[in-house]
């Protein structure tokens, strides 16, 4: 279904016009803001001038911080009781696959969802780097991809968060399909190939990502990413086509309708998720529903639904 | 990851409609989202520090600025400081701010 020229144009017009007065109201409310905060505490000012930092960029401060802390292995998020057992991780994988603990009757998805117990804090957030590496080996072992936290020295600005409904992207000028997002991707019209199993990640808040352009654009364009669902143990492979969500919606990924619907069902629309990369070289991993329990554990068989 | 330590009370999905809506680029969806982002964090640090008695400003500061994203040990010093849990006043505030910030999109 497409719409005659003239009727596209006019819309087009009145929203850029929409967005143009939305962006004014917008600024000057938070002039207001920073006035109202600065105005009653003035020695809020001079502290963050004091450290040369800018209030409305502690994003970046936060994600800087962040990403020091997992390097350096900090528990900052783990509440102490999974912190004492965090040394143990490295074994669980080892014994998730022994025969002597794992009844054969155990599928690779129930696998899954018994190491998720184990290995990820009771709330939804940040991991550390020995949960992911042994996530990573989980994946590899019961999941059959080869998935990272840190490909080629990049990491996500999340792992392990709630994931939302997107709409589906433009493929071309005129696309017009039911549940369709008003603007493009964030590389413009997504090919038909990467438009059905795509994932939304908050490349915005990386925080070298204004200052390592344009290689992490290039990078993580259409980057290939398996998302697993902590609570039913679903698993796809996707790829990033668009950036967001914005921070303040409780989400931190997106996913196609086909990505939603494969994940929780055709009624899903937010649930946490982990997010990995693909490790993919020779560009041999389709996109799509992994259907591991037809997988073997030695990871060298991938069948595809 | 980028993570501030009042994220768990904001969810402004109506306003995240609005700007998808209303934002033709990707360019222009990030500057709609930084700018909400902006208000709400000078927001939250006033009513927080309204809530703080003044001899305790510095060192939440020192606080913030040492673990912006650590809801935990920042809400349990803000309780400590402030006498009560401030985390459902907080949580209307911004609901009155996320009421107020949609006004703007008509």
């Amino acid at each position: 279904m497409t719409q005659p020229a003239s009727k596209s144009y006019r819309r087009f017009e009145e929203e850029k016009v929409q967005a143009e007065f939305v962006r004014n109201k917008l600024k000057l409310r938070s002039l207001e803001a920073k006035q109202s905060l600065f105005g009653k505490y003035p020695h809020v000012e001079k502290f963050f001038a004091d450290r040369n930092l800018d209030l409305s960029k502690i994003r970046e401060h936060s994600a800087k911080i962040i990403t020091a802390g997992a390097l350096t292995g900090s528990l900052l998020f783990t509440p102490p009781l999974l912190a004492v057992k965090v040394p143990a991780l490295a074994n669980i994988v080892k014994s998730l696959s022994d025969f002597e603990v794992k009844p054969p009757e155990t599928s690779p998805q129930e696998t899954i969802l018994s190491s998720f117990m184990q290995i990820l804090p009771q709330k939804v957030g940040p991991l550390d780097r020995t949960q992911e590496k042994t996530l990573e080996q989980v994946f590899k072992e019961n999941i059959g991809i080869n998935a990272k936290a840190t490909l080629e020295g990049e990491h996500l600005n999340s792992t392990y968060g709630y994931i939302g409904a997107e709409q589906h992207l433009a493929r071309f000028p005129g696309d017009n399909v039911y549940d369709m997002a008003p603007g493009l991707g964030a590389w413009g019209y997504v090919p038909a190939d990467n438009e059905k199993w795509y994932a939304v990640v908050q490349t915005l808040y990386l925080p070298d990502w204004n200052s390592r352009q344009p290689f992490l654009q290039n990078w993580y364009k259409y980057r290939k990413v398996l998302i697993v669902n902590t609570m039913n143990g679903n698993a796809i492979v996707a790829d990033i086509a668009d950036a967001g969500p914005a921070a303040w919606t409780g989400k931190q990924f997106g996913g196609s309708p086909e990505v939603m619907d494969y994940l929780g069902g055709p009624r899903y629309k937010k649930g946490p998720v982990i997010m990995f990369f693909v490790d993919d070289p020779n560009n041999q991993v389709p996109l799509g529903p992994v259907d591991y329990n037809k997988v073997d554990a030695s990871g060298l068989t991938l069948v595809q639904t | 990851m980028s993570k501030l330590f009042f994220d768990h009370l904001i969810v402004f999905e109506e306003i995240e409609r609005k700007i998808k809506k209303t934002a033709s680029s990707k360019e222009e969806r990030e500057e709609l989202w930084g700018l909400i982002d902006e208000v709400t964090t000078h927001k939250v640090l006033e009513k927080v520090l309204d809530k703080l008695p003044r001899a305790h400003h510095e060192e939440f500061l020192e606080l913030f600025h040492k673990c912006p994203h650590d809801e935990i040990t920042i809400f349990a010093y803000l309780k400590d400081k402030a006498g009560k849990s401030i985390e459902d006043d907080l949580k209307r505030d911004l609901k009155n701010l996320e009421k107020d910030l949609l006004k703007l999109f008509g």
